[in-house]
């Protein structure tokens, strides 16, 4: 056996931009394990539910994390719904799933953007990340925000899009689409590109499934698992099909991302062509009193919101599993065998979000 | 297997080579914002009754109230511009606006001081009271309250006023059409 050593990975890495640490063990350069440790970025934000209103509270939920901020609020949002039996109307519902979409896009353009920045390809960070400033730029003119978007509330949201802004967010996105080819032609055909992703971090779906891997993770290795298929918001009302492909590697991972853009550009127009007229709120009187749980398919995964009421203006317990949580330990399995130059891009094709995590 | 290429990212590459920036020259060229955009947060002092609903429901506990004074004091540091205190304020004298603040390098307080006392409901303490004689239990009052604070049974004919809960807008005395509420 050769000589084991210990290399201290993080929580400052100039792939990563989140702290997380690991203690790589290595044989040689090549990783034999990985042992994590998380907790840097701790801020008790699920604690501040009990000294917080529960209608002020969703303005803490989506500060959760910085990229998935919408489905944070939204998640916190549907659970007391759900407690107090609140039916919100249906352009609410709409409006909730094209915002969740353009998080989505936003979310994996970033992550594209990452990836070929791990992988020293400047230009195509660069071009993943103009194209990002076209849906935030939308964000902008619907929400009032760029990243935190405070539209959510208890009982529906607090803004509209006219017709006026629903053709404007179609024409930016049709736009969008024409200027995806060629970045995602970069990374699904470039050899350089496939050189580098081909057969790295092999994941076999059996493998995925047994170690809970949630989200794109999961789908690269052939599972067709997506939570938006339970239908909240408006999903119930369009047509898709969860993305996968088989491989299970990081190039699978990354094709998997890049067809979901695609799908969520296509989600959004059809949600555009539906929605239908009528309020966006509905009056919510009284305090929850009760428990429920809930799933939503947030960029990264399967997420899990939990919210206890007792009958008071203050939620007892508010409790958020996020998709990074969830794919730690698959990752740590991907780790064990691979060379010490691809630990930084492994750890990257997770699209880990260190903040939610530790909330 | 996919089909490789080589450099298939140079056209791209060599148009934006030759292509003028998409950044805008800021601070030279002015940003442009959209209307929507939640830039700072604003007030019209002159319709303020010192509710203090907005200090109350601020999440970071930026907003201070001194309903005596009639002051209103915003720290524009903790301020994290997420509206909530425009959707709460119930004389809507609050709004959000696109454009930051200034940047500094500590962390200070802007007041804004009440010019004159409004009429009625700016007393300090003032609570509504109801004039059975004239109600007719319509519960426009109960439901324009933004504190939930009034209870009204229409069959049993009972108006009842959490007085903890009451801030002393006045929301419920201006909406009554029978006018038999007045703040005392």
């Amino acid at each position: 056996m050769a000589k084991q050593s210990i290399v201290p990975f993080g929580p400052q890495h100039p792939v990563l931009p989140e702290p997380v640490h690991l203690d790589l063990v290595l044989e040689d350069e090549v990783v034999v394990k990985a042992v994590p440790s998380i907790g840097f970025v701790h801020r008790g934000l699920e604690k501040l539910v009990e000294t917080k209103d529960y209608k002020d509270y969703v303005y803490i939920a989506e500060r959760v994390c910085g990229i998935c901020s919408f489905g944070h609020g939204m998640g916190y949002c549907q659970c007391l719904e759900k407690i107090m039996n609140i039916e919100i109307p249906r352009r609410a519902a709409y409006l909730r799933t094209i915002w969740m979409e353009m998080s989505r896009v936003h979310s994996h353009l970033l992550w594209l953007g990452l990836l070929a920045d791990a992988m020293g390809f400047e230009s195509l960070f660069m071009q993943c990340w103009r194209l990002r400033e076209k849906i935030l730029d939308m964000f902008d003119a619907t929400t009032g925000g760029r990243i935190i978007f405070s539209v959510n509330c208890v009982g529906g949201v607090l803004k509209d899009m006219d017709t006026g802004m629903l053709l404007r967010l179609v024409d930016t996105i049709n736009g969008m689409e024409q200027e995806l080819r060629p970045i995602a032609e970069a990374f699904l055909r470039d050899v350089s590109v496939g050189t580098r992703l081909h057969g790295l971090g092999l994941l076999k779906a059996d493998q995925a499934r047994l170690m809970g891997a949630v989200g794109p993770m999961l789908r690269a290795s052939g599972v067709a698992y997506d939570t938006r298929l339970l239908g909240y918001a408006a999903y119930d009302d369009l047509d898709f099909e969860p993305i996968t492909a088989t491989e299970g590697d990081s190039f699978a991972r990354c094709e998997v991302r890049i067809n979901e853009i695609y799908q969520s550009f296509n989600l959004i127009r059809q949600a555009v062509d539906k929605i239908p007229e009528g309020p966006i709120s509905v009056p919510v009187k009284g305090n929850p009193n009760g428990e429920h749980f809930m799933r939503i398919e947030q960029p990264r995964g399967e997420a899990i919101y939990y919210v206890k009421a007792n009958g008071t203006k203050f939620v007892e317990r508010f409790r958020l599993r996020t998709p990074t949580t969830s794919n730690i330990p698959p990752m740590l399995d991907m780790l064990k065998g691979c060379q010490l130059a691809d630990v930084p891009l492994l750890i990257l094709t997770i699209d880990p979000c260190i903040s939610c995590t530790e909330r | 297997m996919a089909e490789w290429k080589f450099l298939p990212f140079a056209q791209t590459a060599l148009k934006n080579l030759f292509s003028a920036p998409v950044t805008t020259g800021y601070p030279i060229e002015p940003a442009q914002y959209p209307d929507r955009m939640r830039g700072h947060v604003a007030i019209c002092i002159e319709d303020c009754i010192s509710c203090g609903l907005c200090a109350r429901s601020c999440p970071p506990g930026a907003l201070t109230v001194d309903r005596k004074a009639g002051t209103w004091t915003i720290n524009r540091f903790d301020c994290v511009q997420c509206g909530n205190c425009v959707n709460v304020c119930p004389k809507k004298c609050l709004s959000i606006v696109p454009g930051y603040t200034q940047p500094d390098v500590t962390k200070h307080s802007e007041t804004f001081i009440r010019p004159q006392q409004p009429a009625q409901a700016a007393k300090p303490g003032a609570k509504p009271v109801n004039d059975a004689s004239k109600c007719v239990y319509c519960t426009l009052c109960a439901k324009k309250c933004p504190q939930e604070a009034i209870t009204v049974d229409r069959a049993a004919k009972s108006w009842t006023l959490d007085g903890e809960k009451c801030v002393g807008c006045g929301l419920c005395a201006s909406s009554c059409p029978k006018k038999c509420l007045t703040m005392q």
